[in-house]
């Protein structure tokens, strides 16, 4: 019983540090974040463009000045005067540099205006803020795939 | 047949010349009025500003840059601010009444600062505003050859006080005469001769206009006639309106160096930095009184005369109650205000200007640019600017102290960008500031030295699964033939160093090592990382460009090390924002653009190579926590003969590069250090730039290695580094000799569950 006891122990010691890091350490060759993690229905949701635009703009800056900016280049969005648009997010972009809000939404811009490769590369910008919520990480991952 | 000559003749055809020559001359009066009032009138110089800075909640910005572009926007600081252009600054916040630009309102704000970091702004009324924004600065514009310079006003910006007061003074009987009003003669003569002095004019609005459009200023009968059947063709022609706009807009108020000042809304920003709707009373009647003589009344070279004739207006005003007796007596008292020249300039920071107009002649013809009245909004900071030009001079002054005249002429010039988009903030093309002619930020093409070294050991690094920082390096006598002759490359000390790491060959700046890690990786390796980096120019096949004889622009060189300071983003760099048209809409923009070239991960390892040329490199002399900071990094760089020297660092949001030589090519006393980077350290302690933005990247790790063997090492050991890696690459192996001491060493992944998991897989910690 004592060593069933200590097999059981050291399983769920090994269970836990496997569940800390999906990360081995040695795996150089991968550095892309592995979207199809994500759950598939999730995925189908934001394969529905109205749903992801929708989505995207529900996430909004902590930042007072920012948020007034991102509804105005919001508004341009929804009228698909994407210079005007733009303006705006990079107005709010040089108030604060480090807002997923803003990675994502240029990121949706660029795919708007059929920019799919500056639409990638704003999104894998934006995987690299420190501070951002694991559904805009998530948001941000769709645009990897374009 | 005889033809026989009658007096009816005579006379008829007498008539008919006079019938004829009356008829050709009013047309051509009638041509040259409707294509002056349809043409000429209407063009407008497009005019090139600075951007507009906007204070908003949160945002990182330094004060003290703050007051100095309030003082270069001729802001004044008065104790409490109630005017438009004042300021005060004290205890951490700055009371500020702002001019208006655009859609912000002029008025009163509050904004408190938390250190660096702008806390709240509020209105007078002590509501909470989001953000303001200050006016831009405008530093040129695009001049037609007749160089009138006007701001151009539709109906309805022009505010109805200024219409009252040109009225009143220049033409009351306005809407009820044709052109020519003898009753407007008569009666300006009876008010001149009861007030003793020339109140009114005789001449109307539309004869004004006639005159400032076609003729010279001689007091001729024959003049008179002309202006006489020009201004009737006018009023044939135009609307009461469409005369007194194109009065407004076309009257003549003053000379600023080469340029005319045309029109009211011209004369607002020249005098007043504002525009015209922003306007007070007293300023409006200013700018009428100097109608009458533009020189003789200008409030800058005469302002006894100009404050004198200001008060006639205002007194014209309160006889014909359009402001009340209180309202006069506070008006005359006031001063003029008038904004200092330094915001009026020409043309300023010559270099920047350059940039902008070479990207301007990409989308624009020349003559749109002269007469459509463009605005364009550039990426330029005013502040920077004037540091970076600055920076350049004093260097130079005390260089000349250091080494003696033989640097008298030494030139240079700078670059700074935001690492963040791309914008260019500031260029200077020479050591004097505002010198025109040749613009060394683009045209000094010269071998970068040093600086190439990043982009070669970044070609090694790219390729992590043969490089890290770690790896060693030969720097060892080479020597090869190459183009027929015998190559060997010196280093600076003249010494050799044998076998030394990467990330140590890159910051101590080794020649030898450089080369034949050039070499190994190969021409056409080093070629791709060039032009994923931004450089477009073919990298020459002989091995001295891994050593830096490869040439660029101080541009051109800039652009490649932006995407290394952008995490390995390629970001175009831009002089301009966006062009808009006379009605404020965009025509074009600028829009900030990336392309991921380079993965963030060999990008982290090359930033640190380059901020321990800071921590214990050719950069040193800042402290740590001051590096950390700024997450600052950079390279220095000396061509063969110390002809060029270079540096290029980054520092919180900004990436500054500068370049200081010779015209001539000579040879200098300088290397990277003494020279390039001493600019480059005037200009960041001066500007102390925000912190840097952090990025977050999961796979690299941390671990100490020794600074000769580059193998892994601990906190403990001597010549240890904490050296970053790309999981999966760093040593691993560690020396018997230092086992010891590595035992103990603090990794960077200090948390239980790392030390369990190396304990559990087996690693050497």
């Amino acid at each position: 019983m004592k060593y069933l006891l200590k097999v059981v122990a050291i399983l769920s010691l090994f269970f836990v540090f496997a569940c800390s890091s999906t990360d081995n350490g040695r795996n150089i060759s991968d550095f892309t974040i592995p979207v199809n993690n994500f759950s598939k229905t999730v995925e189908l949701l934001i394969s529905n463009e109205n749903f992801l635009e929708d989505e995207i703009l529900k996430i909004n800056s902590q930042n007072p000045s920012v948020q007034r900016i991102i509804k105005s280049a919001d508004d341009y969005l929804k009228q698909k005067n994407y210079i005007a648009a733009n303006s705006e997010l990079e107005r709010a972009f040089r108030i604060t540099k480090m807002d997923g809000a803003l990675y994502l939404r240029l990121a949706h811009l660029r795919y708007k205006q059929g920019l799919l490769k500056e639409s990638e590369s704003f999104a894998y910008k934006g995987l690299l803020l420190p501070d951002i919520s694991s559904w805009e990480r998530l948001l941000l991952n769709v645009y990897l795939k374009n | 047949m005889k033809f026989k000559l009658t007096i009816s003749f005579i006379f008829g055809l007498v008539g008919l010349l006079i019938f004829t020559f009356f008829a050709a001359l009013i047309a051509v009066i009638d041509y040259r009025v409707t294509s002056k009032l349809e043409g000429v009138l209407w063009t407008v110089p497009a005019k090139i500003y600075s951007r507009p800075l906007e204070l908003a909640e949160g945002v990182n910005i330094n004060s003290n840059n703050l007051i100095k572009e309030l003082k270069m926007l001729s802001y004044k600081v008065e104790r409490d601010p109630d005017s438009p252009g004042e300021f005060n600054f004290s205890q951490n916040t700055l009371n500020i009444f702002l001019r208006g630009y655009l859609d912000q309102k002029p008025g009163l704000f509050r904004v408190t600062f938390d250190d660096s970091k702008i806390n709240n702004i509020k209105n007078q009324l002590g509501l909470s505003e989001d953000l303001i924004k200050l006016e831009p600065t405008v530093i040129g514009g695009m001049y037609p050859v007749h160089m009138e310079d006007r701001v151009l006003l539709n109906w309805p910006e022009v505010p109805q006080k200024l219409l009252e007061t040109i009225l009143a003074v220049e033409d009351q009987n306005f809407f009820n005469h044709y052109g020519v009003s003898l009753k407007s003669i008569s009666r300006a003569f009876l008010k001149n001769i009861q007030a003793g002095e020339v109140e009114q004019g005789g001449s109307t609005i539309t004869q004004q206009l006639a005159k400032s459009l076609f003729f010279s200023s001689e007091q001729t009968i024959r003049r008179k006639v002309m202006e006489a059947i020009a201004s009737l063709l006018i009023e044939f022609h135009y609307s009461k309106e469409e005369i007194l706009l194109a009065y407004i807009n076309d009257v003549f108020l003053a000379q600023s160096g080469r340029r005319a000042i045309h029109g009211f809304g011209m004369g607002a920003q020249h005098f007043f930095g504002t525009s015209v709707n922003n306007l007070s009373i007293d300023q409006i009647a200013l700018l009428v009184g100097m109608l009458k003589g533009p020189s003789l009344y200008n409030p800058e070279r005469n302002p006894n005369n100009a404050t004198k004739r200001r008060n006639l207006v205002l007194s014209i005003l309160n006889k014909s109650n359009k402001i009340s007796d209180s309202e006069f007596e506070d008006l005359r008292l006031r001063e003029l205000g008038i904004t200092p020249p330094n915001y009026r300039a020409e043309i300023k920071y010559p270099a920047f200007h350059d940039i902008v107009r070479l990207e301007l002649q990409k989308n624009f013809a020349d003559k749109d640019l002269r007469t459509k009245g463009l605005s364009i909004e550039t990426n330029l900071d005013p502040v920077l600017q004037n540091s970076l030009e600055n920076s350049l001079a004093k260097t130079k002054d005390q260089l000349i102290k250091k080494y003696g005249d033989k640097l008298n002429d030494l030139e240079g010039a700078a670059i700074a960008v935001d690492i963040s988009n791309g914008e260019i903030k500031a260029a200077a093309g020479s050591t004097k500031p505002n010198s025109y002619g040749f613009n060394r930020a683009i045209n000094a093409i010269r071998p970068i030295g040093s600086l190439v070294k990043p982009f070669i050991y970044l070609t090694a690094l790219n390729n992590y699964d043969e490089y890290n920082l770690s790896t060693i390096l030969d720097d060892s006598k080479l020597s090869l033939v190459s183009g027929g002759k015998v190559w060997e490359p010196d280093n600076f000390d003249k010494k050799f160093h044998g076998q030394v790491p990467l990330h140590v060959a890159l910051w101590q700046s080794y020649n030898i090592a450089s080369a034949r890690l050039g070499i190994e990786l190969g021409f056409e390796a080093v070629q791709g990382m060039f032009s994923d980096l931004g450089i477009e120019k073919e990298v020459p096949v002989y091995p001295s460009i891994f050593i830096g004889s490869f040439e660029l622009s101080p541009l051109e060189a800039i652009q490649a090390y932006q995407t290394i300071a952008g995490d390995g983003f390629y970001t175009p760099l831009r002089s301009i924002r966006q062009i808009k048209d006379t009605k404020g809409e965009i025509e074009l923009s600028y829009p900030y653009s990336i392309e991921q070239r380079i993965r963030p991960e060999p990008i982290a390892l090359i930033k640190f190579a380059m901020q321990q040329s800071f921590v214990r490199g050719t950069a040193r002399g800042y402290s740590k926590k001051q590096i950390d900071l700024w997450n600052a990094g950079g390279k220095t760089g000396t061509s063969d003969d110390q002809r060029d020297s270079w540096f290029v660092g980054f520092a919180g949001d900004i990436l500054v590069l500068v370049w200081l030589g010779f015209d001539d090519n000579r040879q200098t006393p300088l290397t990277g250090r003494t020279g390039a980077f001493q600019v480059w350290k005037n200009f960041i302690d001066e500007i102390k730039p925000v912190t840097a933005p952090s990025t977050s990247l999961p796979r690299i790790q941390y671990v100490w290695t020794d600074l000769e063997d580059g193998l892994k090492s601990g906190e403990k050991c001597k010549n240890s580094l904490l050296v970053p890696f790309i999981k999966g690459t760093e040593p691993t192996l560690v020396p018997e000799s230092r086992k010891r001491c590595s035992g103990r060493g603090k990794i960077s992944e200090s948390s239980v569950i790392d030390k369990l998991k190396q304990i559990f897989e087996g690693g050497q910690s």
